[in-house]
């Protein structure tokens, strides 16, 4: 437990070092939070109005609750294992008295405390300019559901992290390109980053529930809202654990498989 | 010569190329998506319907992927500042500001402008517009690519003198992603920064407008003038930055 303290310490330093770096990727953030709020603020100018079952509270709240459950969720300096593989720096890790998922996880977690860090200084700062309306959820039953599924999409995203990072070792070329398409574009949009998934028609929504990446960003909101609750809630829960088994198992299947055609490059 | 090139690299990593093309294609194909479904449900945004809100959607697509398209080498130029290897730009018989600039076309984009442009040409058709319309249209795509490319050339300059571009071009992309709806759904004072300050409006919105009717002739020359200025000024610092490059590690 002592070592990884000391890593997640370091992990935290490191951040610090390339800090203009790190405020460039919040201000990214935040630019597309801006434009998403000023996007359903037009579409809810007139006030009462109920579109897609949202009133204008709660779809702001949807708009500041990615920004915070992003930078829960997708922080993440586990991006880095493709880079490590081609590179052959794996073999250093390898060599240490250290569980690399564990290491991984960690440093994860480092990044993960320092976004959210910032997301909530970001949060302060937008609500004091904007002053969006905004749901505060009171029942500890939906409380206790979104922290759980909260903790569930970390892991979810940390797996399917890991399994795209390790197509480096089979092809360290293609690595960042299977790491765009899966992160940037699939999980980003599929998560429901972009727009709540629910303005899709019925259909589409019933099939992505069965996805992994609606449980990321989409699932974690809908419960904080209290939009899903009771028997849907722990349903959804339950399908989030299934997936999580599956992509762990996957995670470490592909590792395993990885190893045994690792060549350390350029070591 | 340099594009040629710029594709021999790109069949090299083929299949990295492949996952970033179906990327773009499919991020394109669920911001549509997302229009679509949201004006279904809402019928207009800030006053426009459907098609006009696609069209604004689109024309940015195609001011964003043109400059991409013809600027892509910005995003390779740090190297060549920090390592010292823009010497030998220098020393070659070529502009040092061409070969910086579109000294490596994105080919893979030209995989995506055709069919964009396709697009831009059913949805605008749609729209009904007068033949002085699609003239001012053009115009102000030019003006927009103007526009577009004199921000390119100040990323650059920025970057002899700071040796920061990565992330000032990032930024640069995200501003003018805003522009992705039409800069009317932002309240001022953001309006007014995406209109004048960073021109995302000048950009990507007046051209889409002026396809619909809604802008006159001295919104196209002042648009023009506008964009003059900026190639202008940033051809300027271009030659200021020069003045301070450094030559490091050399």
């Amino acid at each position: 437990m002592k070592k990884y303290l000391s890593v997640f310490r370091i992990s935290f330093a490191q951040e610090f070092a390339y800090r203009l770096n790190f405020i460039m990727w919040r201000v990214r953030n935040v630019m597309q939070i801006l434009l998403l709020f000023f996007l359903w603020t037009t579409v809810f100018s007139e006030s009462g109005r109920t579109i897609f079952g949202y009133n204008k509270g709660e779809i702001l709240t949807y708009v500041f609750g990615v920004l915070i459950v992003r930078a829960i969720v997708f922080s993440a300096r586990a991006v880095d294992v493709a880079g490590e593989i081609s590179t052959g720096d794996l073999t250093i890790l390898l060599l240490k008295p250290i569980n690399y998922f564990k290491y991984w996880l960690t440093r994860d977690i480092s990044s993960k405390a320092l976004n959210l860090a910032f997301a909530t200084v970001e949060i302060t700062i937008l609500f004091s300019l904007l002053r969006p309306q905004f749901f505060f959820q009171t029942n500890g039953y939906s409380l206790l559901g979104f922290g759980i599924s909260l903790i569930i999409a970390i892991l979810l995203f940390f797996s399917i992290l890991m399994t795209t990072n390790f197509v480096a070792f089979w092809a360290p070329q293609v690595a960042w390109g299977a790491q765009f398409f899966v992160i940037v574009v699939i999980a980003d949009f599929l998560a429901g980053v972009l727009f709540p998934l629910d303005i899709l028609p019925s259909v589409v929504q019933k099939i992505l529930l069965f996805t992994p990446f609606p449980y990321l960003i989409f699932f974690p909101i809908q419960v904080y809202l209290g939009k899903i609750i009771g028997g849907a809630m722990w349903g959804g829960i339950l399908i989030s654990i299934i997936w999580l088994s599956i992509l762990l198992a996957l995670t470490n299947k592909v590792w395993h498989r990885g190893l045994l055609v690792y060549r350390a490059e350029g070591r | 010569m340099m594009s040629r090139n710029s594709f021999m690299q790109m069949l090299a990593q083929r299949f990295g190329a492949i996952f970033l093309l179906t990327g773009k294609i499919l991020k394109f194909t669920f911001y549509i998506a997302f229009i679509y479904f949201l004006l279904k449900g809402t019928k207009t945004l800030a006053g426009y319907n459907l098609n006009q809100t696609m069209f604004f959607f689109l024309t940015f697509n195609l001011v964003d992927v043109v400059s991409q398209f013809l600027f892509r080498e910005v995003y390779r130029f740090r190297p060549l500042i920090v390592s010292g290897g823009f010497d030998l730009v220098l020393a070659k018989p070529i502009s040092p500001l061409f070969r910086s600039l579109m000294g490596g076309a994105d080919i893979l984009d030209l995989f995506t402008i055709p069919p964009l442009v396709a697009l831009v040409y059913i949805v605008g058709s749609s729209l009904g517009p007068a033949p002085l319309e699609i003239l001012y249209y053009l115009l102000l795509l030019v003006s927009g690519l103007l526009i577009a490319t004199s921000f390119h050339i100040a990323v650059i300059s920025l970057g002899i003198v700071t040796f920061e571009i990565d992330h000032t071009i990032m930024i640069y992309r995200d501003l003018t992603s805003l522009g992705r709806f039409p800069v009317d759904i932002f309240r001022e004072p953001v309006r007014g920064f995406l209109t004048y300050l960073i021109p995302v409006g000048i950009m990507v919105t007046l051209p889409a407008k002026a396809l619909m009717g809604l802008v006159r002739l001295p919104a196209v020359i002042l648009a023009f003038i506008f964009a003059s200025v900026l190639i202008f000024l940033s051809i300027k610092f271009w030659n200021f930055a020069l003045t301070k490059y450094s030559s490091a590690s050399s």
